[in-house]
């Protein structure tokens, strides 16, 4: 009878133990063992046996990336302007060990660091470049934190800066600039017009004016020569120009005549003497 | 009590509670089950040849198990190889060989390596190193601390660019 309560006894203790001694940790985790307190190993991966009663499992930590959320903030540029900016962090923890016993909140911790690298990091940027200059930004948060979180066996395997944006009172007086630039712009453009108008109008009048002198040149040149080859024609026989003459103005009577306005036209009496002494006059 | 189990229990109930045993191997994500299971299953088929006492039946059916358990964490499982490390990433990593692609001047023992493919997402890593290395050598990871590698000078460093 004893013996069978011995028996009995001595199944469920080996039951209990065997259950506490094996630890199947799941592909993507580590378990981090105490022996009495202390650290004593991590487990990884598969089917491990501890020591019952005296080890103890007491972190499962995962080693998969860790995705963190860098809450947005205010940060100053170094021209002043208030810009927010947020990030987003994939984390590894590459030593379970020094991120359970190194730190209290390893992902707070690491929060923190980026939000004031991130601060400090923009602090010494112009604005213009803290707008366009994702990569360096995100090099040198890289940089600036790895030696802080290596003592927590943690790897910072990316930072990305997901929002950079100037605060509302910038944007508007951002808008406002470029608006004002496009403004400049467009005066600039009204009168560059203008300008360009009024000299191709001017460069018209210049022209035509050079052209109408020579048109003149050409004429009084033209008459010159006409006078010179009727006075070369005419010689010394006055009759058949006085006949022309003479002819001409009676036409030019006969159509002044003809006109319908009310008219009183004189006539001089002696044609040909009038005819005659503008001839004289051309002699 | 004790004569009644002893009379009543046969060795068709060690084998069903072997089976048993076996089966809550799916419930219960240790892999132990299944060792009480089969040695409940052995304690069976040598209650059926040799008759036993109760007490010595249970003495025997733990002692097998702790056998089984033992020989499968001594020599079986640890021939498991294993298949990947994604998600480890420091066995990941140590092991590698880099190239040495620059080395800090001002801060001895230090510079930049490169790897052939990317290893946690990125292909060039700082490193320290307490040997002496110059650009196109090849340096072996030894350790992670942060974002910058602890490496030692590769052995075969006959193959520099």
């Amino acid at each position: 009878m004893e013996g069978l309560y011995i028996a009995a006894a001595f199944v469920g203790l080996v039951v209990i133990t065997v259950f506490k001694g094996v630890r199947v940790v799941p592909q993507g985790y580590k378990h981090i063992v105490q022996r009495l307190g202390k650290y004593y190993c991590t487990l990884t991966p598969g089917l491990n046996f501890i020591v019952p009663y005296i080890d103890s499992v007491t972190h499962r930590i995962t080693t998969k990336d860790i995705v963190m959320d860098i809450p947005a903030q205010e940060v100053i540029t170094q021209d002043n302007a208030v810009i927010v900016a947020n990030a987003i962090a994939y984390i590894n923890i590459v030593s379970p060990e020094k991120a359970v016993y190194g730190v209290e909140d390893y992902e707070l911790a690491i929060q923190k660091l980026i939000q004031t690298a991130l601060r400090a990091i923009i602090g010494e940027m112009a604005l213009d470049s803290a707008l366009s200059s994702r990569d360096m930004i995100k090099e040198k948060l890289k940089a600036g934190i790895s030696d802080d979180i290596s003592d927590w066996g943690i790897t910072l395997k990316t930072v990305e800066i997901q929002d950079i944006n100037p605060s509302k009172t910038m944007q508007a007086s951002m808008e406002e600039q470029s608006a004002a630039e496009r403004q400049r712009r467009a005066a600039v453009t009204r009168a560059e017009g203008a300008k360009q108008a009024a000299i191709l109008e001017a460069e018209g009048r210049l022209e035509a004016s050079l052209r109408d002198a020579k048109a003149k040149v050409v004429l009084a040149e033209a008459s010159a020569r006409s006078i010179e080859s009727v006075t070369a024609a005419v010689k010394d026989n006055e009759l058949p120009v006085t006949f022309l003459l003479g002819e001409k103005y009676i036409e030019a009577m006969r159509q002044l005549s003809e006109s319908d306005n009310a008219k009183t036209i004189v006539l001089p009496a002696d044609l040909l003497q009038a005819v005659k002494g503008m001839m004289d006059k051309v002699k | 009590m004790f004569e009644w189990l002893n009379a009543h229990i046969a060795y068709w109930h060690w084998i069903v509670l072997g089976f048993v045993l076996a089966c809550g191997e799916i419930l219960l994500p240790s892999f132990i089950l299944l060792w009480f299971g089969l040695s409940a299953v052995v304690v069976g088929a040598l209650l059926f040849f040799v008759p036993m006492p109760l007490s010595g039946q249970l003495l025997l059916w733990v002692i097998l198990a702790l056998i089984n358990v033992w020989v499968w964490f001594k020599w079986i499982s640890p021939s498991f190889k294993t298949k990947s490390l994604s998600g480890m990433a420091k066995e990941s990593m140590i092991g590698q060989t880099g190239l040495v692609i620059e080395c800090n001047g001002a801060h001895a023992g230090r510079g930049t390596l490169r790897f052939t493919i990317p290893i946690l997402g990125n292909d060039e890593w700082q490193f320290i190193c307490e040997d002496a290395v110059e650009p196109g050598s090849r340096v072996v990871v030894r350790d992670i601390s942060g974002n910058t590698l602890i490496v030692s000078a590769s052995k075969s460093n006959s193959n520099t660019v």
